[in-house]
């Protein structure tokens, strides 16, 4: 046990919505008759999903400051066509109307965190009333008719890595380039991590957890490489993906590694003592409001690459997704708690819902009515494990008693 | 422990089995698919020209409708579902609840689940471009069923009822009827769209004034509200709510003083909106156009509340493009057609088909092979 | 003579897990007087009422009751105000968004056939406000009510449930002068109208104002009763018998050499935030040198907490003018984290709400109010927090198995070197301590009492506010009190006591020294 806990960490429990997940995949790949896991499958997963993993970062922050986001649907929607509408009307360049949607998410958010940090109003209100003003403006703005998008946006909603170099790889060159560089960045964060501790600490870690730490990282990174890149000739690891991959990288710095990041727990965890300590409370929300409405705003020209169209109700109920992987990946409503990667873990269970089930030709209307369960399994199962007094299902899955937990789990992060 | 080690064992057995199966060589129906008109810029897509490759018989065929809200789409998924199989295909049939991104997905899942011809009923004909590209690299054949599929390439042929016609016949209905309802005129009439999301709304809304548009001009139809142009009348997402409040708004602003006589619909959901909505106010019922013959329209047509409806025989519709599919199948490609249509990237093969007028008086001979309709007309 | 008694109580006992609350209190009230209770803050004077209203049922305490002659026991507050008794408490328990009439019978509705009958409850209610002196709309919101009046409201629904005993815990401690005055003249006024009264209170001049007898607590036990004239009360009496404590060695031994003066706050004045007029800091003046040790003394609702809160970084109340001086240089202190920014570190007295993220691990919150300390580049260095965190834990002595752990496994006292060594973090020059023993054992106390001496002989300015007097007088080297937002005196603690104290802290009429 304590062996598992050198190479994986202390808290093993965040590791249950991952085992979950991947048992989740190989179900519906034996179920689908092994349609699941198939290079073009995950490259759907990736791009058909990104944009509301997207906004489920942003989302994540702001319920983590105990606010809520009901406007980034139509955010996500309105600045989508304002982009297209640019261009095809207007005559902007592409780039230049990407510039413009994406200013005015920002101005969208700024109004917002306007009434939300200087006013005091519940962002549940706030974002209510620009759910309403910018769905209609959607409306108002294209007359109920889609507009094409720019041709060159298809490549950052739907588009694939170029192919080129070699050919006996038998894979896309550009996705094995990204797990090259991926495994290699794995080793190096490793390797610094543990030169690190053993600079600052005098008791000497192992070098064989972090070995193993290595091998498992390049194994999963490795087989992935593989599994996206030998998809059909011209696809690859998927454009959308890698600006997902990038948005969480950058978010899950600035969440867990910044000054931000943690005024944005303080705040979330306890408003008055965070001001006590020193946080600008109102700049906090401000930020988190305003970033949130740049994601949709990103969200929503990725889905008119992706759509080839800006359509009058893109982003309809977007915001209901964003919220329930939130959720799924165990925030809290009342705010403190939550992570950028245990939403996007959230956010892919939804997703791989979604994929296996249509998989196995089960209507939307089902899907739906699983989906609502899933949500409220996830979330009694995160509620039931936090109850005090109860040994985890992580736990009892690892075979472990909670008494051993208590002594053993602080203590032997030093020995 | 042991259990853990045991669990990541399975693990990366169950994932190394399924590895077996990818692999490049997955792209192997590539060597079957249609000449890709205009390619969809993936420099190595495989654009093989066997034109005539055809496939096997019990091939796998997806069908992806908007939503099952209204009667003609939980009609056209049940026709599709017992006349594919009965043709010996294996049928996929998927409704995406009116929402685009939950299509798109659906249509990625038929080609994953290898689906040789893909028909498609938009939710928005715009609004499928990358998904449907990415079916034709994959080698699927693409066919729009009832609306036309825009600003893509990924799109090999479109069975649908004329539209413009259709537009046409509900005007040229709608004429009769105030002719035969209301007497002499001048007439005051109002103007209904459908949804601007259906490229189809827009053509209905052409053709009826083409009819329409001479005699406003000569004054024997007067639109009281001064509402003619396309986005005014046009109710979003075919919503008969929508339609029934806009009604009710334009009989409390324009009509207080004033009979209305008739009001151009265009399908028969916002037909029966307008109607109560002329009730409710206590005028009288106008002479009125409708589309799809819904059974509950196909009554009050036979009862004299709704003057006229289009039939658009689901059967008829579905009929074509099985043809088109078993086409394919054989290896014969695409049937001739007459008709081309742009749709904002190439020109698309139309099979348009001929809709019916529905009158109280033709509605007998109209349904006579329908025993379903027949039995509502009592 | 026995029939002139309304009420008495008979060597109640309650006790609390761990703490002895009441031990033995003995209470007379007789019919129609105003009879007041007065005892330090912790004495047990608000248990004693919670006894006698019922919130603590009969049996969960020992001793009896005895109320216009029979023996009562209450099981709940229902059924002392059945019998006509009635608390008015300290902080006003009325719904905002409801009106007069609404909240004077709330849970006493007048129904007619199974509705509510409006009518005649607004016309009660004229008739209600008429008796206190309240000449509003029946109809008004609460909310749009000032302090005085909804205390005023609170009585007129005490009179209609026709009482007759009338307890009012600390009435005048939200109120300003003028509203002060007022209740004062309208419980002389319920008087005359044969209702009893008991009140709570530690404003000498009010008890002296208007009391007919009065009772002393200290620690749970009663010290002494009196009756006397109203207008002739002997002030001095009353504080020797409310601190009336030998001081025990319970703080370490400390030699303290004051150095320069770093620390100068002068005409500091605020607003009550909530009570527009009322200020809770009068032109307060006061200064603390590098490496001493001053106390804060001041009752409840004196405005010790809002003073420092104002300081630091303007974060309680409005601001109406002041100066703060560090080391000569005046300061500006617009947000809390300019203060901090400045040297200036507050621990709160609300340790749950205000002190801590309770969802934060140790670790975490060390470094909360100092992340700068922890930056490598532009990013937080888990490894420099987790040494921050390490050498905390072994300097304040925390008692944890990991610094990852959550604050919320900590105990109290615990907890409370968790928050100091947050703030020590922040390498303050002036370290403002409001209540930092409350709720903690004694030997975590003594554990804290060693800390602020180690910050004093760093040459800090420790500023040490605290409701325990024995605690001020012994771990400061001077004190100031405050009374109603003035600063009233200060002494050396050398030739500082209790009495002298109590004196300064319950007299508006002297003016600062």
């Amino acid at each position: 046990m304590n062996k598992i806990k050198k190479v994986l960490g202390d808290d093993l429990h965040k590791y249950t919505m991952v085992i979950a997940l991947i048992a989740l995949i190989v179900f519906f790949n034996i179920a689908s008759g092994g349609k699941m896991i198939t290079p073009s499958n995950f490259q759907n997963l990736l791009s058909g999903n990104a944009y509301v993993l997207i906004l489920a970062i942003g989302m994540l922050m702001v319920i983590v400051i105990g606010q809520i986001d009901l406007s980034v649907g139509s955010v996500a929607g309105f600045c989508g066509m304002v982009m297209a509408i640019a261009f095809q009307k207007w005559n902007f360049p592409w780039w230049a109307a990407v510039l413009l949607g994406m200013g005015i998410g920002v101005l969208v958010g700024a109004w917002n965190g306007f009434w939300v940090a200087k006013m005091g109003i519940p962002g549940f209100i706030t974002t209510l009333g620009s759910m309403m003003i910018f769905r209609g403006a959607v409306i108002w703005i294209s007359h109920s008719i889609s507009v094409p998008a720019p041709s060159e946006l298809k490549w950052f909603g739907a588009g694939h890595l170029p192919e080129w170099g070699p050919a006996f790889t038998g894979m896309n060159n550009s996705t094995l380039l990204l797990g090259i560089f991926a495994i290699a960045f794995v080793i190096y964060a490793q390797l610094r991590q543990h030169a690190r501790v053993n600079e600052l600490h005098t008791n000497k870690d192992p070098l064989w957890p972090v070995v193993i730490r290595i091998v498992l990282g390049t194994g999963v990174i490795g087989y992935l490489t593989w599994l996206f890149g030998t998809g059909r000739p011209g696809t690859s690891f998927p454009i959308p993906g890698l600006i997902l991959v990038v948005l969480v990288m950058i978010y899950h710095t600035i969440t867990q590694k910044t000054r931000f990041g943690r005024h944005i727990y303080a705040v979330g965890g306890n408003k008055n003592a965070a001001a006590l300590s020193g946080v600008n409370v109102q700049k906090t929300y401000f930020l988190t409001m305003l970033n949130m409405s740049f994601l949709a705003a990103l969200a929503g020209i990725m889905f008119v690459g992706r759509s080839t169209a800006a359509g009058p109700s893109d982003g309809t109920s977007w915001e209901m997704d964003a919220i329930a992987s939130v959720y799924i990946g165990g925030a809290a409503v009342s705010g403190g708690v939550g992570t950028i990667m245990a939403t996007m873990v959230g956010g892919m269970m939804m997703a791989v819902l979604n994929s296996g089930l249509m998989l196995l030709g089960v209507g939307a209307d089902k899907t739906q009515v699983i989906k609502g369960l899933v949500l409220m399994a996830a979330v009694a199962f995160d509620v039931y494990n936090k109850r005090p007094g109860h040994v985890s299902i992580t736990k009892r899955l690892f075979n472990m008693s909670s008494a051993e937990n208590k002594e053993g789990s602080p203590a032997d992060k030093k020995s | 422990m042991k259990k853990l080690f045991a669990l990541l064992l399975a693990l990366v057995m169950v994932l190394s089995m399924t590895a077996c199966g990818g692999g490049r060589t997955e792209s192997a129906p590539a060597a079957t698919t249609p000449a890709a008109p205009a390619d969809s810029g993936n420099a190595a897509a495989p654009a093989a020209p066997a034109a005539a490759g055809g496939f096997e018989a019990g091939a796998t065929i997806g069908v992806s409708l908007p939503w099952l809200g209204t009667q003609n789409w939980k009609e056209a998924e049940e026709m599709f579902k017992t006349e594919l199989e009965a043709a010996g295909f294996k049928p996929i049939i998927q409704a995406a609840d009116n929402k685009v991104p939950t299509q798109q997905q659906q249509i990625e899942s038929m080609i994953q689940n290898g689906a040789k011809v893909i028909v498609v009923g938009p939710i928005d004909g715009t609004q499928l471009g990358a998904v449907l590209e990415e079916a034709k690299a994959a080698g699927v054949y693409v066919i729009g069923y009832d609306r036309l599929l825009e600003n893509t390439t990924g799109v090999d042929g479109v069975v649908q009822f004329g539209s413009v016609k259709t537009g046409e016949l509900q005007a040229q209905a709608l004429l009769d009827g105030l002719k035969e309802m209301k007497g002499e005129g001048p007439w005051n009439i109002e103007l209904f769209g459908g949804g601007p999301a259906d490229p189809n709304a827009p053509n209905f809304f052409k053709g009826a004034m083409s009819v329409l548009q001479p005699l406003i001009d000569d004054g024997t139809l007067t639109v009281v509200s001064g509402q003619t142009d396309f986005t005014q009348c046009a109710t979003m997402d075919w919503d008969n709510s929508k339609a029934q409040a806009r009604m009710d708004s334009l009989l409390s602003g324009f009509y207080s003083d004033k009979e209305i006589h008739g009001v151009l619909s265009p399908n028969d959901g916002i037909a029966r909106a307008i109607i109560t909505s002329c009730e409710q106010a206590g005028q009288e019922i106008p002479a009125i156009s409708g589309l799809d013959a819904e059974n509950e329209s196909v009554e009050w047509v036979w009862s004299g509340r709704q003057y006229s409806t289009i039939a658009k025989p689901t059967d008829a519709l579905v009929a074509q493009t099985i043809e088109i599919i078993k086409s394919l199948q054989a290896g014969n490609g695409m049937p001739a057609t007459d008709v081309q249509v742009n749709n904002g990237k190439i020109d698309v093969l139309v099979y348009e088909l001929p809709p019916v007028v529905v009158t109280k008086d033709n509605a007998k001979e109209v349904f006579a092979n329908d025993p379903g309709r027949l039995a509502l007309l009592k | 003579m026995e029939d002139s008694i309304i009420l008495q109580m008979r060597e109640i006992v309650k006790e609390f897990p761990g703490v002895r609350a009441l031990d033995g209190v003995t209470l007379e009230v007789r019919r129609g007087e105003i009879h007041s209770i007065c005892g330090e803050n912790g004495a047990g004077k608000s248990t004693l009422m919670k006894v006698l209203s019922g919130v603590y049922p009969y049996g969960s305490y020992e001793g009896q009751i005895f109320y216009m002659g029979e023996e009562a026991k209450f099981k709940n507050i229902k059924e002392s105000e059945n019998a006509g008794i009635v608390i008015i408490h300290q902080e006003l328990t009325m719904i905002p968004e409801l009106s007069i009439t609404e909240n004077i019978f709330m849970g006493n509705e007048i129904v007619k056939h199974g509705l509510i009958d409006w009518e005649e409850a607004r016309h009660r209610t004229m008739e209600l406000m008429e008796r206190v002196g309240l000449n509003l709309n029946p109809n008004t919101l609460i909310k749009n009510l000032g302090v005085g009046q909804q205390q005023l409201v609170e009585i007129a629904k005490a009179l209609s449930k026709n009482v007759k005993l009338l307890i009012l815990d600390e009435p005048t401690s939200a109120l300003n002068e003028a509203d002060s005055a007022n209740l004062l003249e309208l419980m002389r006024g319920l008087k005359s109208k044969g209702i009893t009264c008991i009140m709570i209170s530690h404003k000498l001049n009010e008890i002296a104002a208007i009391s007919d007898a009065v009772t002393v607590i200290r620690d749970g036990r009663t010290v002494e009763t009196y009756p006397v004239e109203a207008g002739h009360v002997d002030e001095d009496r009353i504080i020797s018998s409310m601190v009336g404590r030998a001081i025990e060695n319970r703080y370490p031994p400390h030699e303290s050499h004051p150095g320069e003066i770093i620390f100068e706050v002068s005409d500091w004045c605020v607003e009550d935030p909530n009570v527009p007029g009322r200020m809770v800091c009068k032109n307060s003046e006061f200064h603390v040198r590098a490496g001493e040790v001053v106390g804060f003394a001041g009752l409840m609702g004196a405005g010790r907490t809002e003073l420092m809160r104002s300081i630091f970084g303007h974060n309680y109340g409005v601001f109406h003018g002041g100066t703060v001086k560090m080391k000569g240089q005046e300061l500006s202190l617009p947000s809390v984290s300019a203060a901090i920014e400045a040297g200036i570190a507050y621990v709160p007295e609300d340790r749950k709400n205000l002190g801590l993220n309770l969802l934060d691990s140790i670790r975490m919150t060390i470094v909360s109010a100092n992340l700068k300390a922890i930056l490598r580049g532009r990013l937080l260095d888990s490894d420099k927090e987790l040494q921050a965190a390490e050498q905390s834990r072994k300097a304040l002595r925390v008692k944890t198995s990991s610094v990852d752990a959550g604050v919320t496994t900590l105990s109290g006292g615990n907890q409370q070197k968790v928050v100091l060594g947050k703030w020590m973090f922040t390498e303050p020059e002036v370290l403002i301590l409001d209540e930092p023993t409350r709720g903690i054992d004694v030997g975590a106390k003594y554990e804290i009492y060693r800390l602020i001496h180690e910050m004093a002989d760093q040459g800090k300015a420790v500023i040490l506010v605290s409701s325990e007097l024995p605690e001020l007088l012994g771990m400061s080297d001077r004190i100031y009190t405050i009374c109603e937002g003035s600063i009233t005196g200060v002494i050396d603690s050398k030739d500082a006591d209790q009495e002298k104290l109590m004196r300064l802290m319950t007299t508006t009429s002297d003016t600062k020294s």
